[in-house]
């Protein structure tokens, strides 16, 4: 059977598409503002396959504080910075050897899980379990996400 | 869909992650490629977590987390940026030996 006659394949492949020539472009791009900008296609389409896995809350998390906060302060703040030329390593043939040879190995290990996805993530199970047994972690991530905030103050205060 | 298909974009996207963390000195670029390496682990945390019903929620709640932290730590290394920056007119990681005490 075509993949393209199912419409969660065909979903798939245009969002694994997306992700990763977008992670191309972020690498790639000579303007570091339009390579930030690929980021939050890069977190679109992960968001897209979040939903695929079965797990939609998370894709909606992924796109509020990701994409829409984490990201876009890189986008604020790169442009805020002059683009510097900066004298770039020569590794470039010896870094695509060695990320192909990495992918290769990932690919092979990760070829065992033939098994597909059957699970659809309910949020009542989520927040019962971030409340009950991870709240201290929840805390934690609360109050490191209010240091960004104070760091984004400080920065528009030009107090450093 | 299996979630081997799923499992190879992430590690499509961890390959790119780290040729562009191999191949960059702008500070910025970095951080940018750990994003994609961050993405990846994400993705690949996420199909691992959805093979299993027991261990699905378990890996929302530890993904949710995550995402908090990774937040807060682009917050850190932007802010070191800009503060390179104005002090040093530079963004090349390099240059940060030069901050030793």
């Amino acid at each position: 059977m075509s993949p393209w006659s199912d419409p969660l394949s065909v979903v798939f492949i245009l969002s694994s598409l997306m992700a990763v020539i977008a992670a191309i472009l972020i690498v790639h791009h000579r303007s570091i503002v339009y390579s930030a900008f690929f980021l939050s296609i890069l977190g679109v389409g992960n968001a897209i396959l979040f939903t695929l896995l079965g797990f939609p809350i998370i894709a909606l998390f992924h796109l509020s504080v990701y994409v829409g906060a984490a990201v876009t302060f890189i986008l604020f703040s790169v442009v805020m910075l002059k683009e510097a030329p900066v004298v770039e390593p020569p590794v470039k043939a010896l870094a695509v050897i060695a990320a192909g040879v990495l992918a290769l190995i990932m690919m092979k290990i990760f070829s065992v899980f033939t098994a597909e996805p059957s699970f659809f993530l309910n949020y009542r199970d989520l927040t019962a379990l971030l409340v009950t047994k991870y709240w201290f972690a929840l805390i934690v991530a609360a109050i490191a996400l209010v240091t960004t905030l104070i760091e984004a103050i400080t920065l528009a205060r030009r107090e450093v | 869909m299996e979630a081997a298909w799923f499992l190879y974009v992430s590690a499509i996207l961890f390959a790119i992650g780290i040729y562009g963390l191999l191949t960059r000195r702008n500070m910025i670029r970095m951080l940018l490629s750990a994003e994609i390496i961050f993405n990846a682990a994400l993705l690949a945390f996420l199909s691992l977590a959805s093979l299993d019903a027991g261990y699905g929620p378990v890996g929302g709640a530890i993904v949710v987390i995550a995402i908090s932290l990774s937040a807060a730590e682009v917050g850190v290394i932007v802010s070191i940026a800009i503060m390179m920056f104005r002090m040093r007119r530079a963004l090349d990681v390099y240059e940060l030996r030069k901050f030793k005490g």
